[in-house]
């Protein structure tokens, strides 16, 4: 009632204003939308252009007065063609492939087991996520103290053993990438298994009911059953770590600082460099859309794969 | 922004205080100023910081001091300089930043402020090499030198006693004292250096380097990273540290060498005459009586020269001429005989005066000035190209350097990597 009298009474308003119902709906909604737009146009998509824009120029702070000269593709081709940069792509894409699928297998496993509610399992849980709540950079300091072959509680008795290198974790090539992959998936994998936790608590319980009394095995359960319904989760899981881990800096900024030689230097551990340390905006800014652009490439397949995956799961 | 305002209007609002009374108005010529001074985290950092307050009483101008680790120093004033956002108006300059400075003139040449005020400077009292080195590129002078560091070596008298060695005066000697002092059973290491990626490896390199004949610039200014003498030298610092630096070395930047030293872990090591003092503060060191500082050891045959480094004071170009002012009178009280006492005293480690050297009461609490004082008189303080280039000369060394000594790559495909992109740069 009270809402039809107010419906009434503002009609003629309406009509005084020249626009109908409508139309200042339409007006109401944009407006709603204006300040998202403006803020994505202001944060994501001007720097975004900006920075296609100076992939193409030598365009350096300290040099020749900061003046850019169109250079095409050069800064591209340089990334690809440079030892450095090859080595960067490389490690990134080792980096990330390497943490994102152990913290996926070690999260779900951890999510299987603390599945079924109780308090011990959601004490575990509570504890679990401590990991997740120190920012990556102070995660890479605390590493780096314990892993030190001089002081650290860990790497000094490593290498007393003999089972590292006597300089360490740290100081080998072929260790070094690895050791940062380890701390990833020790900060991270809380993370995975928490959301695809969730994933697994809102399964519709009468399908999983059904499936045990069809005499399912706990495997095919599985297989059948909890991941192809659980396949959303895992893709929103995958897609967040894999993008977070494909633009690992702190960690290793921290830690070796790209080194030894180039073993751990990530796309944005080399780009930061070359863009604030250098001021070689051209050059850095091409690193960064290379960066974008695999993290493009691979959210979409992940996407597809995902899709098609559904696909079966629904025809079976 | 508004911060910035608010700021402004505080200190307009204070500047008229001050100038409504008349008498200390005269007095303090710079009340209500603040210099905001952008500072290396090196020892004489907390020094400045402390003694600020005295410039204060006398000119009336504040200093807020701003201490940065070296990364943030360069990334935040560079940002400051080519954004002209007039955030500081003191910088402390690295030697090796002078040919940046210089050709982008981010700072205030100098050259005219100190022939007028040469007397008052006594300008004579400094050591020529200082003012040369730090801060004059190209007939500029973009910051004064107020902290100078000699390279000089570090050992262990104890260590060499036991083994009967003597104090090594040349490279080769010192080579191989450095390897016959070594016992990894005991935890003792010949010597130590810096093998960390980046600045640290390669500017200790660049050190041994230069004593072993190497240069990484021809006489006409171009690069020669891969020459025959610097891939000597490496495959030497490769060498020592394989059999005579601890094995955690090749992750040491400057702190992690220092501390090793002070621990008792290494018998030798060249390093900057501004650690020293920590070797005798009981407070952080277990070396106290054993630790003696001498002359860096040069190749046989080769001229007998000691690298300098150290810090000179700049003044962003960008602020006006009343800060201008200010953080020149900043400068020069900064370097006046009087705080270059009282700051070395505090253990600021860094000297520009021979007065200052030469001081009975700095002698007697530091026996090592005298090295620093001859080092000075034969400075090279460009072992380290001190052009515009350099910076990232010094980043590609500091990949080809580590690389090497972490195991894998070759002396001579490492330099020979390096020196083809550092052609790209000139």
């Amino acid at each position: 009632m009270t809402s039809l009298a107010s419906g009434s009474v503002s009609i003629p308003q309406r009509r005084r204003s020249g626009l109908g119902f409508r139309d200042r709906r339409r007006f109401f909604l944009i407006a709603l939308a204006v300040p998202a737009v403006a803020y994505i146009v202001l944060i994501a998509l001007y720097p975004l252009v900006q920075g296609i824009w100076y992939s193409f120029f030598d365009y350096r702070l300290l040099k020749n007065g900061g003046r850019m000269t169109f250079i095409g593709l050069d800064n591209y081709v340089q990334l690809f063609t440079d030892n450095t940069g090859r080595r960067a792509i490389i490690n990134t894409f080792v980096f990330t492939i390497g943490a994102v699928f152990f913290e996926f297998v070690l999260g779900l496993g951890l999510a299987l087991l603390l599945w079924r509610d109780g308090r011990f399992n959601r004490i575990c849980l509570a504890f679990l996520l401590i990991p997740v709540t120190i920012t990556p950079l102070v995660v890479g300091l605390i590493f780096r103290a314990l892993l030190a072959v001089d002081y650290g509680y860990i790497g000094y008795y490593l290498a007393e053993w003999g089972i590292t290198s006597p300089r360490g974790l740290f100081a080998g090539t072929a260790t070094a990438l690895p050791t940062l992959i380890f701390i990833d998936i020790w900060e991270w994998t809380p993370l995975v298994a928490l959301i695809l936790l969730a994933g697994l608590k809102s399964l519709p319980g009468d399908i999983l009911e059904a499936a045990l009394a069809d005499g399912a095995t706990s495997w095919q359960r599985f297989k059948l059953v909890i991941l192809p319904l659980l396949l959303p989760t895992v893709f929103l899981a995958l897609v967040l770590r894999m993008m977070d881990a494909f633009r690992v800096f702190d960690s290793i900024f921290v830690t070796t600082g790209g080194g030894p030689a180039d073993a751990t230097t990530s796309l944005m551990v080399y780009g930061v460099k070359q863009g604030l340390q250098f001021f070689n905006i051209g050059y850095a800014s091409a690193i960064s859309n290379v960066t974008i652009l695999c993290i493009g490439l691979m959210a979409a397949a992940f996407t597809l794969m995902i899709r098609r995956a559904d696909v079966k799961a629904n025809e079976q | 922004m508004i911060k910035t305002s608010a700021k402004r209007l505080g200190l307009a609002a204070l500047a008229s205080l001050a100038l409504a009374s008349t008498a200390l108005a005269a007095d303090k010529p710079y009340a209500g100023l603040t210099l905001n001074l952008a500072s290396q985290n090196d020892q004489f950092a907390a020094v400045i910081a402390k003694l600020a307050p005295q410039f204060e009483e006398k000119t009336g101008a504040t200093v807020k001091v701003d201490i940065l680790d070296y990364g943030s120093l360069l990334t935040k004033t560079q940002a400051d300089f080519v954004g002209h956002t007039k955030n500081y108006d003191l910088i402390t300059m690295d030697i090796v930043w002078a040919g940046q400075y210089a050709d982008n003139g981010y700072t205030v040449d100098l050259t005219d402020w100190i022939k007028r005020d040469a007397a008052e400077l006594q300008l004579d009292d400094i050591y020529p090499a200082t003012i040369k080195y730090i801060g004059q590129y190209n007939g500029k002078q973009v910051a004064f030198p107020f902290a100078g560091y000699a390279a000089v070596m570090a050992y262990r008298k104890d260590l060499l006693d036991a083994a009967g060695i003597k104090v090594p005066e040349t490279a080769e000697d010192f080579v191989a004292a450095a390897i016959k002092l070594t016992d990894p059973s005991k935890k003792i290491y010949g010597f130590v250096a810096n093998g960390q990626k980046g600045a640290a490896v390669a500017q200790d390199w660049l050190q041994y380097n230069a004593q072993l004949g190497g240069s990484i610039l021809s006489a006409d200014g171009k690069p020669t990273l891969n020459s025959d003498a610097n891939v000597a030298s490496l495959k030497v610092y490769k060498e020592l540290f394989d059999k005579a630096a601890p094995p955690g070395a090749v992750d040491y930047d400057w702190g992690g060498r220092e501390e090793s030293f002070r621990q008792g872990l290494v018998a030798m090591m060249e390093t900057w005459s501004v650690g020293a003092p920590g070797y005798y503060d009981p407070n952080m060191s277990k070396i106290v009586d054993s630790v003696a500082i001498t002359y860096t050891p040069v190749g046989k045959g080769l001229p007998v020269k000691y690298g300098l480094g150290g810090w000179g004071m700049g003044i962003n170009a960008d602020i006006d001429d009343k800060q201008k002012e200010a953080s020149w009178a900043f400068i020069k009280w900064l370097t006046s005989p009087e705080v270059q006492k009282e700051f070395n005293m505090e253990g600021a480690g860094s000297y520009i005066r021979k007065s200052t050297l030469a001081d009975p009461d700095l002698n007697k609490k530091y026996p090592f000035l005298p090295v620093i004082a001859k080092s000075f008189e034969n400075a090279d303080g460009d072992y380290r190209p001190r052009i515009p280039q350099y910076p990232e000369m010094q980043d590609l060394l500091g990949t080809a350097v580590n690389a090497v000594l972490v195991g894998g790559t070759d002396p001579k495909a490492a330099l020979d990597e390096a020196q083809e992109k550092a052609a790209q740069l000139f």
